[in-house]
């Protein structure tokens, strides 16, 4: 029997090993075994992917785009979570602010969250540049809380939000994720709005080098896809993970946070 | 200025969210500010324990489901695999550690063949596995044979007795009733008179042992088992001593049971049974339907003055169960040894 694939992982929270445990256990006695590793940031990580010393990597789309530049693409992407097909970025503001639309923000102070995080900085920046608003238009409020995991741990999101709610910045960029965590408006009533959504993009998915043959990795993708809300263990850990289903990934869903990281300059290696 | 609520929710989320499966967080709340925590907690998935000196108690992740925390338990055990049926109260003896303060005074209050008959096939639809006949005696009654065929018609049946009646007609009945389907238990607390006869009465173990001898020669498989007072327990020696006696009776080794007095009925000391402690094994007595038979004779137990249906009290105390074990893995995880 094949050595079982070895998955990386970022422990951005403790909850990560259990998720970890439970996708390991789902793979036992199946011909696609595996084990995990977990690494403390993404730079990490994606070094290992690159070095052997593991097979997959399960990527933050950031961790994705800098994989296939210092691969120059020689990487493939296995599959994602239904909800890394949606991801979106929400611009939100206090309740029963003048702000309508992203160009309102001109002039204005926009608190971002860590500068590695696709949803809370980078792609926000990018955004502003579409709707034609430079750096020197938008006043931006950087909050580096929680560098390394590429706002995985949602840290960042939370103090800029924080930061419009303490009146030290006038909106906020966050992932839909947290916007969903925090109840949306609705939990905090008159309290924040949103003012503007991105279109939506792509956020994690499993990366593998080209050099892994696919009879090692079709077999774990297609057992991954099998995964069923319906057996209540791997609902189990599709609920940890936020997902209800596994699905083929969408490479299009990428092309914004490429073209960002490209016009930002941001390096292909840290 | 952050309001409170919104400082409640941004606080929610950084903490549940650091956590993993399964452990709870405080968060401090105001009063009146439980509704945006359940609230929060239902949206997100988590559960939402309570509320303690001034903060929320929340655990991550979903709560798990009846079913799921009794799959943790092996399926004979699970509450609802065993109905327990008090046939009646009295008793010809008065044994000081009794549980369910039995005596030749106490009123009998029979359930009677006719309710067990409904029992016993309402049992047979709620998937209930294995019956166990208690009273006080239940051959005081003369239609034990009846009632005991009622029973092993759909399920494996235990009887509990202290033996001493295998006589006359009593013995008659004993004889009618199933070698396959029925095991007698017969209490016996050790291998010589002494402690035995210091609890249930001068003579008694003689006659308890005689009782043993006449089931096994009838072919009966008999168990056997013994009750000891907490401020008794017994010397390995003395237990070795206990099985080569009942070996040499001829009861299976399988068939020996040693156990301490609950504290529960007429026994001041012993093992104390709670709701709270206790894996329910339902328990149906002319007064009510009980959480455990160790219990039948106290209203903490009490699942329903109702005996009919059954179904309906099997599913109250699954479900009273799961959630007390709900709460004590939240408690057993928020309080760590440290
Ligand atoms: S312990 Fe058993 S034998 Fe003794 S009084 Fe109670 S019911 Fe009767």
């Amino acid at each position: 029997m094949a050595e079982p694939l070895l998955v990386g992982a970022v422990a951005y929270t403790p909850n990560v090993v259990p998720i970890w445990e439970g996708i390991r256990e789902y793979f036992a006695g199946t011909e696609a075994e595996m084990d995990f590793v977990l690494f403390s940031n993404y730079g990490r990580q994606v070094d290992a992917l690159i070095d052997g010393t593991i097979d997959v990597a399960w990527n933050t789309n950031l961790a994705w785009v800098r994989t296939v530049l210092q691969t120059e693409g020689a990487c493939r992407a296995l599959a994602m979570r239904d909800t890394d097909l949606t991801f979106a970025t929400v611009f939100v503001a206090r309740a029963g602010s003048s702000l309508r639309d992203i160009g309102d923000l001109a002039g204005r102070r926009l608190a971002l969250g860590s500068r590695d995080s696709a949803q809370a900085a980078i792609l926000p920046v990018h955004f502003l540049h579409q709707a034609g608003l430079g750096e020197d238009d938008v006043e931006l409020l950087r909050i580096d809380s929680d560098l390394g995991k590429h706002g995985d741990t949602g840290r960042s999101e939370l103090d800029a939000i924080r930061a419009v709610l303490d009146e030290q910045a006038d909106a906020a960029a966050i992932g839909v994720t947290t916007w969903e965590a925090i109840g949306r408006d609705e939990l905090m009533p008159d309290a924040l709005t949103e003012f503007w959504r991105s279109p939506m993009y792509c956020h994690c998915n499993f990366t593998a080098l080209d050099a892994l043959p696919a009879e090692r990795s079709d077999p774990w993708v297609d057992h991954l896809l099998r995964m069923s809300w319906d057996d209540p263990e791997q609902r189990r850990i599709l609920e940890m993970e936020g997902l209800r289903r596994w699905m083929r990934p969408n490479l299009d869903g990428y092309a914004s946070l490429f073209e960002a990281v490209k016009q930002q300059e941001i390096p292909a290696r840290w | 200025m952050v309001s409170s609520a919104s400082r409640l929710v941004l606080d929610l989320v950084a903490r549940v969210g650091a956590l993993a499966d399964g452990e709870t967080a405080q968060v401090p709340v105001l009063p009146g500010e439980e509704q945006v925590v359940a609230e929060w907690c239902s949206r997100t998935g988590n559960d939402f324990v309570e509320v303690r000196a001034g903060s929320a108690v929340v655990r991550r992740g979903r709560p798990p489901g009846t079913d799921e925390v009794l799959a943790e338990l092996p399926p004979e055990r699970r509450p609802g695999a065993r109905l327990w049926l008090y046939t009646n109260f009295d008793c010809n003896l008065a044994c000081d550690y009794c549980c369910s303060r039995s005596s030749p005074q106490a009123a009998r209050r029979a359930l009677g063949v006719e309710a067990i008959r409904r029992l016993v096939q309402d049992a047979a639809e709620a998937r209930v596995s294995e019956v166990f006949l208690t009273g006080g005696e239940p051959f005081l009654l003369l239609d034990l044979d009846e009632i005991v065929a009622a029973c092993t018609a759909y399920f494996p049946t235990t009887l509990l007795t202290n033996g001493m009646l295998f006589r006359g007609p009593r013995l008659d009945m004993l004889r009618r009733m199933s070698r396959d389907r029925l095991v007698p238990q017969i209490s016996l607390d050790s291998a010589t008179p002494e402690r035995h006869d210091r609890h249930r009465g001068r003579g008694t173990w003689q006659r308890a042992v005689a009782g043993i001898r006449t089931a096994l020669d009838e072919g009966f498989r008999v168990r056997v088992a013994a009750t000891i007072p907490g401020d008794e327990m017994t010397s390995a020696e003395e237990e070795t001593v206990f099985h080569v006696f009942l070996d040499d009776l001829g009861v299976l080794r399988a068939d020996q049971i040693i156990r301490p007095v609950a504290q529960r009925g007429f026994a001041e000391t012993g093992v104390a049974l709670t709701v709270e402690t206790l894996v329910p094994e339902i328990t149906v007595t002319a007064d009510g339907t009980y959480w455990h038979p160790v219990g039948a004779a106290h209203l903490d137990q009490l699942v329903t003055r109702e005996i009919f249906p059954l179904d309906a009290a099997i599913e109250d105390v699954r479900r009273q169960f799961a959630d007390h074990q709900r709460t004590m893995l939240g408690a057993a995880r928020h309080f760590p040894c440290a």
